[in-house]
């Protein structure tokens, strides 16, 4: 066990709501849908559903608060870029 | 730079143990300014790679001063699909700016079938996702040109199709690469309290002989929405006292030099608060190097 197949429908899981509520009210036909062996389903039935959710809206959080750092840290690259463009405009010129 | 790198600068604690902070740009100030109780830097690689160059080269300065740790969180090592070459070099290139004396990743997958997940996450504890993680370290270490230290991680669902409980996992995947384990002390404080078992007998279970560097830090309580609650490791609270008394076992249960880093990701209170979290932690290396392990006597 543990394919590519097996974590890509985790990684699914964790981040896709619809999915999620699905697979929550329907484990082993959510995974089936999923393509996944019948043996791997048997599995994945029996998750730890508390975890499972409280895990999903963790990862949510930290997409949201790393997209948020990450406009910030570009406002602030702008914001800068304009500043020393401006300096340089509004810089007096030297005597001649 | 070295895989499981030697620790003997700037001891600070008897044993060559050192005591170090995570660099944030929110600290910077107060890690200035206590720079001379600051064994070791952990510099966060991710938030650098597609930093300005004059932060680059204010961290190499800052690197002249105080030795630097690089850490890595968006790899995916310990996945059975292949490590993307291209985070692999970004790592490569910013190691060989920053010259760190370590750098780490995490035993986790954080990415598969195109799908992000955005953190770290658990994957199957199995043969296969160890075989998957060797080949992986081995790829990226031939890259970087030195092997990571590997962090175990904090999760809040056991994952589902693990043949292998986490410390066996752990221990599999860190022989396999013969690197070191960046211990989490408050990971596994978590996992064991969200998973029912003693967090002591979660560290003693751990490959302890390959510790070299352990991260603190801390969280917080939610509900569960079945009843119950479970520890989440956010990074945002103090490390519990639990934490310190398990840093102590470690010290007491081991004999090689230990490197610890304090972990913070926001709501940073006052810089006085977390030196005295690193104080903290080196009055618990200090007691545990004091005395025999209580969990594993013969290691003492």
């Amino acid at each position: 066990m543990s394919s590519p197949a097996i974590e890509a429908f985790l990684a699914r899981l964790y981040t896709d709501c619809e999915l999620r509520t699905r697979f929550l009210q329907s484990p082993a036909a959510t995974a089936k849908d999923f393509g996944l062996a019948e043996g791997d389903i048997r599995a994945i039935a029996t998750i730890d559903r508390d975890g499972l959710m409280l895990a999903a809206q963790s990862y949510e959080r930290k997409r949201t608060r790393r997209s948020s750092h990450n406009r910030f840290r570009r406002w602030l690259r702008l914001t800068k870029r304009w500043a020393t463009s401006a300096a340089r405009c509004f810089r007096p010129k030297a005597d001649i | 730079m070295e895989a499981a790198a030697g620790v003997a600068v700037g001891a600070s604690v008897p044993n060559g143990d050192r005591v170090g902070i995570g660099w944030r740009p929110e600290l910077a100030a107060g890690i200035y300014l206590h720079l001379a109780h600051i064994d070791v830097l952990e510099v966060l690689a991710d938030d650098l790679f597609d930093a300005p160059n004059c932060s680059i080269k204010a961290l190499r300065r800052l690197g002249r001063e105080v030795p630097l740790a690089l850490h890595g969180v968006g790899m995916g090592l310990a996945s059975t699909i292949a490590v993307d070459i291209e985070r692999v070099e970004r790592m490569a290139r910013l190691a060989a700016a920053l010259e760190p004396e370590v750098w780490s990743e995490h035993l986790a997958f954080v990415r598969a079938g195109g799908t992000e997940i955005g953190h770290l996450a658990a994957p199957p504890r199995t043969a296969s996702s160890v075989e998957g993680a060797l080949a992986n370290i081995e790829r990226a270490s031939r890259v970087v040109g030195a092997r990571p230290e590997l962090e175990n991680i904090a999760t809040l669902v056991e994952p589902p199709w693990s043949t292998l409980n986490e410390p066996a996992w752990v221990g599999a995947i860190i022989r396999g690469t013969g690197t070191s384990l960046l211990l989490d002390l408050h990971n596994l404080y978590s996992n064991a309290c969200n998973f029912g078992q003693s967090p002591f007998a979660l560290l003693a279970a751990m490959p302890l002989d390959h510790v070299r560097c352990v991260h603190l830090s801390g969280g917080r309580w939610v509900a569960a929405p079945s009843g119950g609650r479970r520890l989440i490791d956010d990074h945002l609270h103090s490390p519990p006292n639990d934490v310190y008394m398990l840093l102590e076992e470690l010290a007491a249960a081991t004999t090689q030099p230990l490197t610890v880093i304090l972990e913070r990701d926001g709501c940073y209170p006052p810089f006085n608060v977390l030196a005295a979290e690193l104080d903290s932690a080196r009055r618990a290396l200090a007691r545990g190097r004091s005395r025999p392990s209580l969990l594993l006597p013969a290691a003492a």
